[in-house]
Parts: structure tokens; C-alpha cells; sequence
């Protein structure tokens, strides 16, 4: 394996608190080549966003090592961006000018055809001079993903960012990101709690306990997209998910 | 006096009770009327119950009264609106608050932003802040007058004064209301410093600015009678004064009046801004 | 936690309200007199409220109640401080007070405008001083041309004076710019250089002498001799159902300013108590300060205060010509000289100020 795009070593964080130190994450150790679709799957609050954060470089690890592309992550940076639940897009600008907000330093030629190429790919034609207000949630959140792709990232860090919309909007927008993903081959690590979502999207799906996160087990997704929700192999990974998780006796 | 005070309350009691079971493009119109009418026959009544009897020893007796009618209010306003006095005091009235209240913004917003993002910033002034926000106008008065002398200055320092802080207090708090998402994903794409300012932290406060701008522009549209109380000759305030000292007190409520209608339209005018694109996902839609 | 809350409150509230009351609140002389004084054994004595502002104008008024007070009998008279002049107007229009000491142009301007009082005695003579900066080159009246002049209001009788000068050595109106200026402000505003002279009443002038910054331009004296600026004004529905009451005032105001005038030619010590006593419970004034005015000989004198008619037909005139009054009024319309008492008939019952002992005891 070549140099891998995300590397995590022994990473731990901690928090301090008024009654002690949060142990959120206790000793990672994982690595994502580059256009893998990795999702981090577990239980709520068990420190999956923590860890996207410490890759964004919004947040620093107590201890361990973070890299990306071979280099310790130091600050926040546009190869690396993250897409949040809270979708993180900005009610007071158009969509227009948010998909255009990590372009500042292109020209303004470059700008317009970056916002009308990703305006395209995630198919908010129109849309482009209203404000999200007047946006469902699902066409947030492909503002969102087209902000964040606009930028051409090496990586995306989605953090549940489908949580907040209705199942059938979450179906179509997982096809349409593995759309996207096949053609912009981008590594994305996805976090989600959600079993079908992780088995739907990932090439690999890591199973982290329950706060302080540890890896608990790294499934290898050999299916070809779409897949078959139906099929026994699915079936067969649902169900050690399951397990891996704790919760076999729930289906 | 006459009866018509009681039969006008009574109506406007009577469009009220009615009014419940009528639709409200109905009672948007005849609701401020009928309290307006019901302050009005107050007013009349309230004149007519501190009007006194003199009696003199050799047995005549003189109605003394004591505070302005509404009909000679009126009238007083009818008089000061033909002469342009009305006219003229508002515009110099206006020009004083509209410079005041640019500076204020001008300095209060940036500051308040400031302070609500750096904490040292915020270490540093907001004690001072805090201190000089409690002082009533009316006590800077003697030293808007050392510093700026008895000319327009002195008064639009004074409201300078009583707007600057509602704005600073308002634009720190609305930075400390900024959900994290915007400033994480600002920093994410490589905003920062001057930038973050302009693309998140002003714009992301930008509601609740306009909310404490419109109630510093209240607070600057009420202190200009206490401004206008320094030397300077024209201005509502000074009309107020003026007249209060020329024994004239219809005037001084015309003034007053006055200054309540043209404030209810700086406010109103200050509303429509919330309707801005800018702003408006910061309003809830229920009024 | 909540009932801890409501009970803290009404704690709070209690406390502030007993503490403000013990605190701030006047003591209301509604004492019993001695029953010696009275056959039946004690009754409430009468309490009257004078209003006043803390300038030597109004001396006698705060005199007057210091004495009543410190007297077994008779009625008590309330001074009541005014910081300005509109407020103490609009107390009398509404019936909070039943006389004040005012500018006398402003008391012939609300009996002009209907509201019922009349003028029944004068507050002093003299008593104000054209003031000028003290390094300015202003030194007469012609000087003036151009300046700006602080007065104490457009009904004050120092705003009449400024024109009948300004007819006297030919000038029109404007050619001395007059701006009203609270009396308080006028030493401030003349040290700021707000304005190039101010004419008010003591002790405003003697503030900015003695201060440095000012300049006595002219004594009242010199300039109108028969100058009329406080008086006492009372309104008419107490002139017409408790005369003797106002009878009593005027008689007491009038033996506190021969009082005041008696020793002058010998050390002037009724003045300097009055200084004392004034200016420590009335005025909260440096006491140093209106005894360098009392003391001054002829700068404020407190005789001859029945209201001449000759000189209020005079002001008159001039409020008319300077459109403060709009129609001329009778002198007997705005004036009742029937109170004026014969000065052999009064006197206080004492050489020293009574309850100096306190006062010197409070300030230790």
C-alpha cells in the first residue's frame, strides 16, 4: 500500500471538565488510502465527530500521532473539509455565495464556472441566488456537499450529514454521493450510526465501542454499487454489524 | 366639558367588546382608533378634574384650569405645523440623531463584535463597557458642554453617548449566539481574521444588531429632549424646553406628540430592514 | 427556592423603602407645641411650604423657616428647594406649593397667562452683578457690542435690565447676543468661555470672583438703582381664604430681612449666622462662600421690600416692549401691597440665630 491520505496513530483526546477529564477517544489506529470510502460506524456520543475533528485540524489530539498525506495536521485546511449534520451553510448568503466561500482566492471567471460546474453535479440548477431559508433540507445539505466539493478536496469528513432529512431524501442523496464519489474520487470518511447507511455507502465500515471510542472491528465491503439491500452477503455483514455492535438480539 | 368624553369611552369599550367576533382586517384598523379615543376623553376628563373654583371674598367665583385640553394640543400643533416650527425642529431633531446614531453604529458595531470574539478584548473593555452604559444622558450633560460647548456637537454627543452601548452590548451578545457550525466551517475553507469578520461573525450577528440598533435608535430619539436641553436653539427637545419656560405647556405636549409619532415611524422604518435578505432567516415569521 | 426568591425581594424592598424613609425624608415639624403655649394642652401646629432656589435672592425664605422652626408658635413655614425655575412654576400652577420666591417678570407673566397669584412682597434689593471674564477688555457697557451675555431666563428681570441698557446707550436689540442660561451654570459657562459675561443673582457672581476667572463689570446699583429681582409671590386662592396665614408670612419674611440688615453698619453677625445656618441646611453651599457675599457692603440688601408700584409699572413696560407679556396688565392685577407689614411693627425675638449649638455639633 502506497502512502495512505489519512493516517491516525495511537490517537487519544481527552477533555477537561469541571468534575474531571472526558475520555472521549482512547487509542485509534487507522488509515485511509486515497479515494476510499471509509464509514466510522457506533453508538451516539462515542466520540465519532471528535475524531473527524482532530483530522479537520479544528481540534488537536491529546496524544498520537494525526497525518495527512504523511504530515502532522497543524490547522484547518481546504484539502481537508467537513460536512456537518447542522449542514454549516450560511442562512445570510445565497447559495451561490456559499458554494463560492473556499473559492476567495480564485478569479472571478474561475468562480463563476466552479459554482455552475458543482451548482450542476448536485442538481440545484435555479437555486443559485436563493437564500437556504427557502431550501428543503435535503437541498441543504447538497449545498453543503457542493461547498464542500468545490473546493476540490483531497478529502471529505461528512459527519452524519444526512441525519436531520426524511428517509426517502436520505436514500436519494446516498445515490447521488456515491455519484459524485465515483467521479471526483475523493476520500470521504463518513460518520454515521445508522447500519444500512454505512453498509449502502462504504467500501469499509469501522466499528467503534461506545465512549472512550477504541476500534472494536474494520468490515471490508466488497459489494458493487448499488447494492443489493436484499442480497444474502448483505444480509450476512448486516448481521455481524449487528453483533460487533451489541444489539444481535434486537433483529 | 360637555359628555362627549364618557359617550366616546363608551363606544370604544363597545368596539372592543364587538370587535372580538369581527375578522381582524376589522379590528387592525378600528382597535388603535378606539384606544386612541379612550386616551383622548381621558386626557379631557383628566383636564377637567384638576380645573379648580377661585373664590374671592366678595363672592365671584373663577374656573382655573390647569393643564392643556387635547383640542388646544391640537391646536397648538396646527398652529407650530403652518409657522414650519414643526418642520424645522424635526428635520434639526433628526439631523442630530442621525449623526449620533451613524457614529454610534460606527463605533459600537465593530467594537461589539470585537468583544464578542476576543476574550482578551472583551477582558480588556468590557468592565469599562459595563460601567459607562448605566449613565443617565442627563449626567454627561455637564461635560458634553466642557467638551463640545453649547453648538450641535454638545447634543450629538449626548446621543452618541446613550446609543453607542446598547450596540456594543448587543453585537458582543450576538457573537456569543453564533452556533459553532458557522465558525467551524468558516475556518474549515480558510477564513480567518479580518475575513471571518466580514463573511461570519458580522453577518451571522447581523438580526440581532438591527434588534438592539432599533432599540439604540429609540434610546437616541428619547434622550434628544435631554440633549437638546444644552443651550442649543432648535430641535423638538428645545421646543419642549422653550416652551416650558415660555409657560406654554399646550406646545409642550404638541412637542412631545411630536416626538412620539416621528419615533413610532423611525421604528417602523427600522422593521422594514428585518424584511432584508441578509437578515431575515434571523426573524420568526409569526408577527 | 422560588418562595426564597419572593421572600429575598420583599426583604430587599423593605429594606430599601425603611432605609430611604429613615435616610432621605425631611422631618415634618408637625410637632405638638409645648402645652405651656397653649390652654388646652397642645394642638398641631399649621405647616406652610415657601419654595425657593438656593441663591441669595431667596435668603429670607430659608431664614424665615429656620426661625419658625426653632419657635414654639405660630405656623411653621416649609422652605421647599427648587433647582430650577419651570419646576417651581409648574408646583405652584398644580397646587403643590402655596408661594414661592421667583424672578418678578416671570410672577407678572403667569398672572398675564391666568394662573391665580399674586406678587406681596419683594426678596431683597440688589443682589445680582453684570460679570464679565476677568482678562477680557471688556470694560463698559459699550464693550458689550457683539457679546454674548448669559441671563437666567427671558422672564427674568436681569434679561429687562440687558434692554433698558442696551436702549440707554442706543444700541437695538441683538447687538448683545442674550442667552438663557440655568443660574447655576452661569460661573461655568462664563470659565468655559461659553459666553463673554453673564448678569444673575448671587451667589453666582461672587463664585466666579472668587474663583478668578470673573470679573464684577457693574453692581446692580450702578446700573438700575430701584432693580427688582426675586419676589414673593402667593397664590390667590390662599390670599382669599387664609389671609392671616399669608399675613403671618409676609411678616415673618420682613422681620427676617431687618434682622439681617440691622447689624450691618456693626460686624454684620446676624449675617454671618445666617451664612452658617443657610448654607449648611438649606443651600448645601460652602458657607464661606454666601458670607463673602452678605459681607460685601451693598451687594444685597433685604430692607425697603414692599412692592413699589412705580418701578413694576417700569418692568412692565419693559416686558411689553420685549414681547414677554402681551397685553400690559394693571399693577393691581399681578401685585397686593396689602400684606406689606409697617417695619416698626416686626422683629425676631432674638440677636443670635437660634439652634446654632446643632449645627456646629453636626459638623464635628
Amino acid at each position: 500500500m502506497s502512502q495512505p491520505r489519512i493516517e491516525l496513530r495511537s490517537v487519544t483526546k481527552s477533555f477537561a471538565r469541571r468534575d474531571g477529564s472526558l475520555n472521549v477517544v482512547a487509542g485509534i489506529d487507522l488509515a485511509l488510502a486515497a479515494g476510499e470510502f471509509v464509514c466510522l460506524l457506533g453508538p451516539s456520543g462515542s466520540g465519532k465527530s471528535t475524531i473527524l475533528n482532530l483530522i479537520a485540524g479544528l481540534d488537536a489530539a491529546s496524544s498520537g500521532e494525526v497525518l495527512v498525506d504523511g504530515a502532522p495536521v497543524a490547522e484547518p485546511s481546504r484539502r481537508c473539509v467537513l460536512v456537518f449534520q447542522e449542514y454549516g451553510i450560511f442562512p445570510w448568503a445565497t447559495v451561490r455565495e456559499n458554494i463560492a466561500l473556499g473559492l476567495r482566492d480564485r478569479t472571478t471567471s474561475e468562480i463563476e464556472s466552479t459554482v455552475k460546474r458543482y451548482v450542476e453535479l448536485v442538481g440545484l440548477q435555479g437555486f443559485e441566488d436563493v437564500y437556504p431559508g427557502e431550501l428543503s433540507g435535503g437541498m441543504k445539505q447538497r449545498v453543503a456537499v457542493a461547498r464542500a466539493l468545490a473546493v476540490q478536496p483531497h478529502i471529505m469528513l461528512m459527519d452524519e450529514p444526512f441525519g436531520a432529512l426524511d428517509s426517502l431524501t436520505r436514500l436519494s442523496m446516498r445515490a447521488e454521493l456515491l455519484r459524485i464519489w465515483e467521479r471526483e474520487k475523493t476520500t470521504i470518511l463518513f460518520v454515521t450510526h445508522d447500519v444500512d447507511e454505512a453498509l449502502q455507502l462504504a467500501d469499509r465500515i469501522v466499528i467503534l465501542s461506545p465512549r472512550p471510542a477504541k476500534i472494536v472491528e474494520e468490515v471490508a465491503v466488497e459489494l458493487a454499487h448499488p447494492r443489493d439491500v436484499a442480497g444474502p452477503e448483505y444480509g450476512r455483514i448486516k448481521r455481524r454489524l449487528y453483533e460487533r455492535l451489541g444489539v444481535s438480539h434486537a433483529i | 366639558m360637555g359628555v362627549w368624553p364618557y359617550i366616546t369611552i363608551a363606544v370604544a369599550v363597545l368596539v372592543f367588546v364587538l370587535g372580538t367576533r369581527l375578522s381582524r382586517s376589522v379590528t387592525r384598523i378600528a382597535f388603535p382608533f378606539a384606544t386612541a379615543a379612550i386616551v383622548v376623553a381621558a386626557w379631557r376628563i383628566s383636564c377637567h378634574l384638576m380645573e379648580y373654583d377661585l373664590r374671592f371674598p366678595d363672592g365671584t367665583v373663577k374656573r382655573i384650569p390647569v393643564f392643556p385640553t387635547p383640542f388646544e394640543t391640537v391646536a397648538a400643533m396646527v398652529d407650530m405645523f403652518r409657522d414650519g416650527t414643526i418642520f424645522r425642529y424635526t428635520i434639526a431633531s433628526l439631523y442630530r440623531v442621525a449623526v449620533g446614531f451613524t457614529i454610534a453604529c460606527v463605533v459600537g458595531i465593530p467594537l461589539g463584535l470585537w468583544m464578542g470574539w476576543s476574550l482578551r478584548a472583551h477582558d480588556a473593555l468590557n468592565p469599562l463597557v459595563q460601567a459607562l452604559r448605566p449613565i443617565s444622558p442627563i449626567a454627561w450633560i455637564p461635560l458634553a458642554i466642557l467638551w463640545f460647548g453649547i453648538k450641535d456637537a454638545a447634543a450629538i454627543y449626548i446621543v452618541v453617548i446613550s446609543s453607542t452601548f446598547p450596540i456594543v452590548t448587543g453585537a458582543m451578545a450576538a457573537v456569543h449566539t453564533i452556533p459553532v457550525a458557522y465558525v467551524r466551517s468558516a475556518r474549515n475553507f480558510g477564513v480567518s481574521g479580518f475575513e471571518l469578520y466580514r463573511r461570519v461573525l458580522f453577518p451571522a450577528s447581523l438580526p440581532q444588531i438591527l434588534i438592539s440598533m432599533r432599540i439604540a435608535l429609540g434610546v437616541s430619539w428619547m434622550v434628544i429632549v435631554a440633549a437638546e436641553m444644552i443651550a442649543v436653539e432648535s430641535g423638538l427637545g428645545y421646543l419642549i424646553m422653550d416652551s416650558r419656560n415660555a409657560n406654554n405647556y399646550a406646545r409642550v405636549v404638541g412637542g412631545m406628540l411630536c416626538i412620539g409619532l416621528v419615533g413610532w415611524s423611525l421604528d417602523w422604518s427600522m422593521r422594514r430592514l428585518e424584511r432584508l435578505d441578509e437578515v431575515r432567516w434571523g426573524f420568526s415569521k409569526i408577527v | 427556592m422560588k418562595l426564597k426568591i419572593a421572600l429575598g425581594a420583599v426583604v430587599i424592598l423593605g429594606g430599601l423603602y425603611a432605609a430611604h424613609h429613615y435616610l432621605n425624608e425631611k422631618p415634618q415639624y408637625h410637632a405638638t407645641a409645648p402645652s405651656s403655649d397653649t390652654p388646652a394642652g397642645g394642638v398641631v401646629r399649621q405647616s406652610f411650604t415657601v419654595g425657593f432656589l438656593p441663591v441669595t435672592c431667596h435668603l429670607t425664605c430659608p431664614v424665615t423657616s429656620w426661625v419658625t422652626r426653632h419657635s414654639a408658635k405660630g405656623t411653621q413655614f416649609q422652605a421647599q428647594k427648587f433647582t430650577d425655575f419651570p419646576s417651581m412654576k409648574e408646583a405652584l400652577i398644580a397646587r403643590k406649593i402655596d408661594a414661592t420666591f421667583m424672578i418678578a417678570p416671570l410672577a407678572m407673566k403667569l398672572a398675564a397667562d391666568g394662573v391665580p397669584v399674586k406678587i406681596v412682597y419683594l426678596g431683597h434689593r440688589d443682589g445680582s452683578a453684570l460679570v464679565v471674564a476677568k482678562d477680557s477688555d471688556i470694560h463698559t457697557f459699550t464693550d458689550l457690542r457683539g457679546k454674548t451675555v448669559a441671563i437666567p431666563s427671558r422672564f427674568s428681570n436681569q434679561n429687562l435690565l440687558m434692554h433698558r441698557m442696551m436702549k440707554q446707550y442706543g444700541m437695538k436689540d441683538g447687538d448683545i447676543l442674550l442667552k438663557e442660561v440655568p443660574p447655576p451654570e452661569h460661573p461655568a459657562a462664563l470659565g468655559a468661555k461659553a459666553v463673554d459675561g453673564f448678569i444673575v443673582g448671587e451667589p453666582h457672581c461672587s463664585k466666579a470672583e472668587l474663583e478668578g476667572y470673573g470679573r464684577i463689570l457693574y453692581e446692580m446699583s450702578e446700573l438700575w438703582p430701584d432693580f427688582i429681582s426675586c419676589v414673593l409671590v402667593v397664590r390667590q386662592e390662599v390670599i382669599n381664604d387664609q389671609r392671616e396665614l399669608v399675613d403671618e408670612l409676609v411678616r415673618g419674611i420682613a422681620a427676617s430681612g431687618e434682622w439681617l440688615d440691622a447689624d450691618r453698619a456693626t460686624g454684620a453677625q446676624h449675617r454671618k449666622d445666617a451664612a452658617l445656618v443657610v448654607g449648611t441646611q438649606f443651600y448645601n453651599q460652602d458657607p464661606k462662600l454666601l458670607e463673602y457675599v452678605l459681607m460685601k457692603p451693598d451687594r444685597v440688601s433685604y430692607s425697603d421690600l414692599k412692592p413699589p408700584k412705580a418701578t413694576f409699572e417700569e418692568i412692565m413696560d419693559l416686558a411689553v416692549s420685549t414681547n414677554i407679556i402681551p397685553k400690559r396688565m394693571k399693577f393691581e392685577e399681578y401685585c397686593d401691597t396689602s400684606f406689606a407689614p409697617d417695619l416698626e411693627t416686626v422683629s425676631l425675638p432674638f440677636d443670635r440665630m437660634p439652634g446654632l449649638d446643632q449645627i456646629s455639633q453636626q459638623k464635628k
